[in-house]
Parts: C-alpha cells; structure tokens; sequence
C-alpha cells in the first residue's frame, strides 16, 4: 500500500445548501396539493366513482407529480424516496381510515341507543320492535361483571403463581411451562368453549345429561384459558423488570426465597401485575364464542352465577346483530359502546399504572 | 513477607450445590408456584388429549375425506362431516387477510416510528394498541353494518374488470369471476370482505410487533446508512427491512394463528356455504371452521357435535403450529425479549 | 452496645474452583482471613475476584450453571456442607454490593430493619438496632430525622452507607463489599473507608477494590488475582498489604501495582 489513489471516483455532486431553496417548497406544497384538486376536479366534472377516482385518478397523479418533484429537487435518489414516501402514508392512511371508522361508527351509532335506563334496566318485555326508551343493557353489565370477575378470581392468582414460577424460581418445568402458555395464547376462543361446553354441558359425553346446564360459572371456566397466557405473559415481563440486585440483597441479608419474594420483588412488581390484571380482564371483557356456548341467555337480571340463565354484553350484543329492526341494531350498537368503553377504561388504567413504573424505574436509575 | 501462590496442584471433585430449600416456608412456596404451573401443562394436554379422544370416532369413520371433502349432512344414519371448504376457507380469508394487512402495517409502523412527529406517533400508537384490544364482536358489528356495504361497491366494481377481452382472445381472470360463470346479485358474504375483516384485526398486532422492532432498531445503523448518502428509500430496502424482517414476519404469522381462530366477526360477514371456494373470492361463498363450529353446535346431534371437536381439534393443531413457529421466529429476532 | 462481638469469626477458603456452565473460571483459590481483619481483593477486571467473594457466602449458586469445588470454612466448619443451609450461611457472613440497592418501596428505617423482617427475626428494640447500625454505617447524624422518608430519596454514597447499615443490622461475623464504592464520589468513598476501619474492630472484612490507594488506606492484607491468556483466574500473590504493594515478589504484581497493565 504505498501509493493510494484518492481519484478513484469523483466526488458526488451535491449541493446540500441548495435544498431548503424557497423555490423547492413551493414545488413541493404544488406537489401535495394541485394532484388531489386536480383528482376532485376530474371527479365531478367526469362523475367517476370516487374509489375508482382514488385509485386511477389520484394516485397516479400523486406519484407523478412526487416522483417528478423529487427527481427535479434531489435527483435520482429523490425518485424513490417519493415513492417510498407515497406508499407509507397511503397505506397508512388507509390504516387510520379503518381504525378510526371502528371507533367513530361504535360512538356515533351507540351513542343513541344511550340512556340511564339503557344502562340500568334490563331486557324484560323487550321486542325487538320497542322503543328506545325502554329495555337496556343493565342485567348483561351484571352478568358480565359476574362472570369476568369470577374468572378473575382465579386466573389472577393462576396466571401470577405462573410468572413466580417463571422468573423467581430454578424449577425444570421452565421452559415447558413458558411454551405451553405461548401455546395456550393460540388457543382459538371458539375451541375453548366447545372444549368446556363437550367436557360438562354436551350430554353425548359421559353422562347422559351432561354435568350441568347451561351457567355463569361454565362460562367463566371457558373464558379461563383465554386470560390465564396475557396475566401469565404480562406478569412475568413486570417481574423480570424487577432487578437482580434487589433479589441479591435480599438474599445477602439471610432472606428465605419466600420472604425475599413477598416484601422485596412483589412490592416492588406491584403496578406492573395490576397492570397484568387489569389488560387480562379487556382480554376476555368482549369474547363472544365461549359464552355463547356455554352460557344460556336471559333477559332478565338473574345474580346468581351459579345456575340459570345469564345475559353478558356480548351475547346481548350477538343476540340483536343481526336483527332487521332499526331499534334492535341500534340495541346492539349501544351494547357495543358499552364495552368498548370498558376496555378503554381497563386500558386507561393500565396505561397510567405503567407509566407510573417506568417513571419510577427512571428516577432509580 | 509476601508468599507466591501455587496454583497448579489438583483440582478437587465438583460438588453438588443443593437447589432445594430448607425452610418449609420455601419448599411450600416452591410447591405452589410449581402447582400452578403444572395447571398450564395439564390444561393444554387435557384439550387436546379430550378433543383428541372424542374426535376418535371422527376420524375413523370419515377417514382422510375429513379433511378433504366438503359434504355436511347430520340425518341420523347418513352422516357425513367433512370439513375441507371451511378448512380452505380459513386459509383463504386469512391469505387474504395478509395480503391487505401485512403492507398496512409496515406502512404504519414505518409511518409512526420514522416519519411522524413525537405527538402523532404517541397518539397512533395508543389507538393501535386500543385496537388489538378490541373485542371481535364489536369488529364484527362494525363489519356487518359498515364495512359491508363498503366493500361490497368495492367488489362490484372490480367484478366488472373480471372478463378481459382482446382482439384475438378474451378470458375471464379466475380471481375475479364467479364460478361456471354465475352471475351475481349480491357481493356480500364473501370471502373478500372476511379477508378485509381479518385485515383489520390483524393490523393492530402486527404494527405493534413490527413498530417495537423498529424502534428497538440501531439509529446509528440507520443514521450511518444516511450518512454515506444513502436515500431514505434506499435505506428501507436495504438496511431497515433486512434487519427487521425475522420480526416481522413472527409478528405476521402471530396475526396469523388470530386470523385463523377468529369467530364471530367472520361469522357475520361471510356466508357459510359447504362447498368448496378456491379462489372466487367475489363470491358470496366461503367457509370457517370456528365459524362453522359457532354455526353448528347449537342443534348438534351428538354425531355432529364430535365431527366439530375433531374441526376445533384441527384448528388448534394448526394455530398451535403457527404460533410455535411465530414465537420461535420473534424470540430470534427479539433477544432481549426473552433471557 | 454490648452485643456487639469484639472478636470476629475467621474465614478460609481451601482450593476453591468455579465453573460457569463448562468454562473454567477461578483455580485452586486457598486464602485465609483472621479474625478482625480487612482483606482487599485486588487484579484486573474479569479475574475473578467477585466471583470468588460471592462463592464466600453462597450467593454464586443463585446463578444457574454455576459449578464449584474446593471448601470454604467458617471457624474451620465447612460452609458447603450437605447439612448446611446457604440461606443459613448468608445471616452469618453479609454482603454489600458494587451498586447501591436500598429496597425501593421501604423508608429509611425499614430498610435497616429489612433483614430481620425478611429472616423472621425476633426479641429486638427496633429503635435501639436502626440507631446502632446506622451510627456504625457513619450515616446516623444524616437522616435521624428523616427516617421515614422513602430509602431512594438519599444521594448515592448515603445509599451505600444505608445498605452497609442494613448489613450490620444483623452483626455478621463476616462483612463480604463488592466493590462498595465504585460508584460513589470521593467524599462519600472516604467515609465509607473510615467505615471499614472502624468496623475491622467487630468482624472481618472481604473488600473487592479497583483502586490500589483505597486497598492501601483500609487493608491489612491484600490478595492478587489473575487470569491470564483465558486461563482461569487464580491468586498471584498474598500477603501483608505492605508487602504486596511495596516488596512484590511476583513481577506481574510489581506491574499492576504500579499501575502497568489492567
């Protein structure tokens, strides 16, 4: 290596001062604008569908006029940088559209089924021609609370004893246990419930009546395997945020593993298995298939979980889709409402929680 | 005075560190977690092990046109359960699904994580992970009494583009056409518009999958890619892809193992029919098999109601593949997801 | 005061070996260490040094694939002992860590009581033991009035010193610092080190160091440690930290010393 040659290629030739030219940001505000007026132009005057209009029309335009401005501001690399640039926030638009079309339709059209009385009241005397005015989601909240909260009542200490089990112990079974909860959070919700509605209410199987009817608690039992894999994922990602150096300074000081996990790692791992909790419950809040199969319903508030038959928001939400009469769509567009203002809740919460921990994870650092 | 150390003699037997506790309270504590653990192991296996056994007769008695066949007759004494339209079905609308959604979400993740500003992106990502929230009924309402309609003008027109004619040839392209050239009177309940419906389920969880990937991504990399002049489409193609495309694609097939499970929002869009679609997707024609299991389990005779474990068996077989190989594939391309 | 020992228990490692999975990290280690006595442990980084301490009082097993040979007596009764229970082990022979770690959700106060709650410890005045443990961890003037304000809300050095004070608060035999001041600043590495000093009166102290003037300033005897080339750590040189640092008989110690390499 003696002699180099520093001529090997020309220097590129880019002129970088020459890019926030005055000149260049009206071309490049025209190239935002003028294909989108031309398109609606076109639109109207020539009466195109507006999504054919979107697709032939505009979006050809779009790229003819990006591409060109950016070919003419940056040269060869501007071309496809244009493209790239189109494509994202096409596609993302399109995302956004979807996305927000979900949310605005449940709030628009739930909106005016919504009353006190559609929360409080329950669905006794109902046809699916009454009014609004009457009837509402009252019993399917109870039951709805009922059930989730049973089975909260036992996949929360479930799912966490799994994370304990996961990340605060050396036991074999790890990594066996942590596949199957991965498997477990595959399991489609339809299968769950056939699952529990075969095991204890079909009466093909074993007994000739089955184990039992059609209850709250079967439901719950259904919706279990559905909660157990997110409280069971979630917690064990807030226990491993807890860091060693606690654990070890438990242990330094003399602490059985117990002790040391009970008022060192679990204090500390709190906000973040509420969390847990809190997004385990909007996991099965919604879910449909299970408690159709295995629960009956009802139209009338019925407390007992144990026996008979219970109304929950989304099998009242399942029973009037698909109804011909405005009011009853209606019905289930405000049943709809109601959950998602649950899971925004549930959501809220756990957003609030988590940031809480992240802050306070910072301030130790 | 100092002494030198000697080192070099032999070493002694490796001995056994004890992993076991002494205390009681520990071994208790051990016990529990280790019970509760042991749930998951007994849980899974007694689903399949139970689907499995009452399948049994299934099986035997439909043989391999379980799978493959598409008749579906409860009478007592004629029975016939096959499954291979629903099965098709569930592939097909979750293809099409992925069609729609995977550029979506690239674009999205992409648009968030790279272009938008600070409070855009904050925003977006909050709506997108309320999205994976979203129950599926509420998806499936909004699909029912939006989307349809929506999407149904869609398929209209695009059935109108369905026979090409040139001077010397004219064909019909098979993905758009109706099968034996039926004509339409409605483009509802198709597996075009379930495909949508998957699309929009799937979108949320494979943005948030892919946006953590690229936000976990190297800004150096990137910045350094930049710096040798190197364009922001360039740049995509060769240096943000590549790198991020194991992740991507575990979060794909995680969309996949819902798409494939996903009930009820199908259920009301699309029209359950016990023949085979192959690739009409205009079609008002497609099949389910969590669909399909919702449809039928109702008025099941105890003959039909084993045919449909041995489909929920089927299913659950296939999204447990899926998910294996999309944890597999994310935990690569996500070490620090796991330690 | 009076239950506090004056004369402390002695250590002594006999050929200890550590293994992480299959790779061979520490060889024949055999080191004693009197009674009252401050022993630093000093060498390059990744010599294993801190990993010999942590094998002192059983905290190296709670790293999975850690392997171990050799004995480590305590009074000349053997710490590995089929019979012997580490959690045991660990209430007799403390340890404070590189990184201040106060227990985040307790205040002041119950940090120093946190050992004897998490050990189910009875029959003490709690206001006598925070009082005494965190006048022998020199922080006493500093926070008697604010023992209840949260342990995260001290500076840095007065973390350490907290946790030194949660140490004492169960009077071990055996002091075992992890290279207690690494992350400190100056003023709060000298109070540490007059710590030691003082506390070399009541037990005996294993203290990893990076820096050669504090190993001086506090130590009675030094140990050396090297791993050299890839092979397992082991101990150099040992003796009276005098010797160590002013009459080397190894020519590799003379170079690290005097700040040559590592």
């Amino acid at each position: 290596m003696s002699e180099l040659d520093l001529s090997a290629l020309p220097r590129p030739k880019s002129q970088p001062w020459q890019v926030r030219n005055p000149k260049n940001t009206w071309l490049i505000a025209a190239a935002s604008v003028l294909p989108m007026v031309l398109a609606v132009i076109i639109t109207l005057v020539a009466s195109i569908d507006p999504t054919v209009a979107t697709i032939l029309v505009f979006l050809p335009l779009q790229i003819i006029a990006t591409v060109s401005v950016g070919q003419y501001i940056y040269g060869k690399k501007g071309r496809g940088d244009a493209i790239l640039v189109i494509f994202t926030i096409f596609f993302s638009t399109l995302v956004g559209v979807l996305l927000v079309s979900v949310m605005f339709s449940v709030v628009v059209n739930g909106i005016r089924a919504m009353s006190p009385q559609f929360i409080s009241q329950n669905n006794v005397y109902i046809s699916p021609t009454t009014s609004l005015a009457y009837g509402g989601v009252g019993h399917a909240v109870l039951g709805t609370v009922l059930i989730v909260g049973l089975t909260t009542l036992f996949t929360i200490p479930l799912g966490i004893l799994i994370a304990v089990y996961l990340t605060e112990t050396r036991g074999r079974m790890r990594s066996t246990v942590r596949t199957l909860v991965q498997a477990m959070s595959g399991l489609p919700s339809v299968v769950s419930g056939l699952f529990i509605f075969a095991l204890l209410i079909s009466p093909n199987f074993g007994n000739a009546t089955g184990f039992t009817q059609q209850a709250g608690w079967v439901g719950s039992i259904a919706l279990f395997p559905l909660m157990l894999p997110t409280v069971a994922r979630i917690a064990e990602e807030a226990l491993r945020l807890v860091p060693q150096e606690l654990r070890n300074g438990a242990y330094a000081l003399g602490a059985p593993a117990f002790k040391a996990f009970w008022q060192v790692t679990l204090p500390a791992a709190r906000s973040g298995l509420i969390t847990a909790a809190l997004l385990g419950v909007a996991r099965i809040i919604g879910e449909t298939a299970p408690l159709i199969l295995t629960t009956a319903p009802a139209n009338n508030t019925n407390l007992n979980v144990f026996e008979g038959s219970i109304a929950t928001l989304p099998t009242y939400l399942y029973s009037y889709i698909s109804q011909a009469q405005a009011t009853s769509q209606q019905r289930a567009w405000g049943a709809a409402l109601v959950i998602l203002i649950l899971v925004f809740v549930l959501f809220s919460l756990a957003r609030v929680l988590g940031s809480a921990k992240s802050t306070k994870a910072k301030k130790r650092k | 005075m100092t002494q030198l150390q000697d080192s070099s003699g032999d070493i002694p037997p490796r001995r056994q560190l004890r992993t076991k506790p002494f205390s009681r309270a520990d071994r208790v504590f051990y016990g529990v977690t280790k019970g509760a653990s042991s749930i998951s192991i007994i849980l899974v296996s007694a689903i399949l092990l139970f689907l499995f056994s009452q399948s049994f007769s299934t099986f035997q008695t439909q043989g391999l046109d379980f799978i493959t066949g598409s008749q579906w007759n409860n009478t007592k004494g004629e029975e016939v359960f096959q499954i291979g339209p629903m099965l098709w079905g569930s592939v097909l609308i979750s293809i099409l699904g992925i069609i729609g959604g995977v550029p979506m979400a690239i674009a999205a993740a992409y648009f968030i994580e790279f272009m938008a500003p600070k409070s855009i992106a904050k925003v977006a990502t909050v709506l997108i992970d309320l999205l994976a929230a979203m129950p599926s009924i509420v998806i499936g309402l909004w699909g029912l009494y939006v989307l349809t309609p929506v999407v149904s003008h869609w398929s209209e027109l695009l059935y109108t583009m369905h026979h090409v004619e040139l001077g010397f040839a004219s064909f019909d392209i098979p993905l758009l056409s109706m099968a034996n050239g039926k004509d339409p009177n409605t483009f509802g309940g198709t597996p075009f518009i379930a495909g949508w419906i998957v699309a929009v389920m799937i979108v949320p969880i494979i943005t948030s999958v892919t946006r953590e990937i690229f936000s976990q991504m190297d800004r150096d990399l990137i910045n350094s890619a930049l710096a040798l002049g190197g364009s922001r489409s360039s740049v995509f193609m060769r240096v943000i892809l590549p790198t991020a495309s194991g992740g991507v694609t575990g979060g794909v097939l995680l969309g996949l193992g819902r798409a494939l499970g996903e009930t009820v929002a199908i259920f009301y869009v699309l029209n359950l029919v016990s023949d085979i679609n192959w690739f009409n997707i205009l079609e008002s024609k497609g099949g389910s098999i969590a669909s399909l299991v919702l449809q039928k389990f109702g008025e099941g005779t105890s003959e039909e109601v084993k045919a449909l474990m041995a489909a929920g068996l089927v299913l659950f077989v296939i999204t447990l593949l899926v998910n294996w190989l999309a944890a597999v594939i994310v935990n690569r391309a996500q070490p620090w997801r796991k330690i | 005061m009076e239950n506090i020992a004056t004369s402390a228990s002695h250590l002594r490692s006999e050929d200890v070996n550590v293994w992480f999975g299959e790779r061979h990290v520490l060889k024949n280690v055999s080191l004693n260490f009197p009674g009252n006595q401050v022993t630093a442990l000093i060498g390059p980084s990744g010599c294993g040094k801190s990993t010999f301490l942590r094998t002192l009082n059983r905290m190296h097993e709670l790293i999975p694939s850690a392997g171990f040979a050799g004995r480590v007596l305590l009074d000349d009764k053997d710490i590995y002992g089929a019979e012997v229970d580490p959690v045991d082990v660990r209430l007799n022979i403390g340890m404070v860590f590189q990184k201040p770690n106060p227990f985040p959700t307790m205040s002041i106060r119950e940090n120093v009581l946190s050992g004897l709650k998490l050990t189910g410890r009875r029959g003490y005045v709690a206001e006598e033991v925070v009082e005494t443990s965190l006048r022998r961890a020199s922080i006493w003037s500093e926070v008697k009035d604010r023992l209840n304000d949260p342990a995260l809300s001290l500076s840095g050095g007065q973390q350490q010193r907290l946790c030194i004070a949660r140490s004492l608060a169960m009077n071990p035999e055996v002091l075992l610092m992890d290279e207690p001041c690494s992350a400190l600043d100056p003023g709060s590495t000298r109070r540490i080190e007059e710590t030691i000093t003082e506390l070399s009166d009541s037990m005996t102290i294993v203290i990893v160091t990076h820096n050669m003037q504090q190993a001086q300033r506090v130590s009675h005897q030094t140990a050396f440690f090297l791993s050299e080339d890839g092979n397992p750590g082991r101990v150099v040189e040992f003796g009276k930290t005098d010797d160590v640092f002013n009459n080397p008989v190894d020519p590799r110690t003379n170079d690290y010393v005097n700040g040559h390499f590592g």
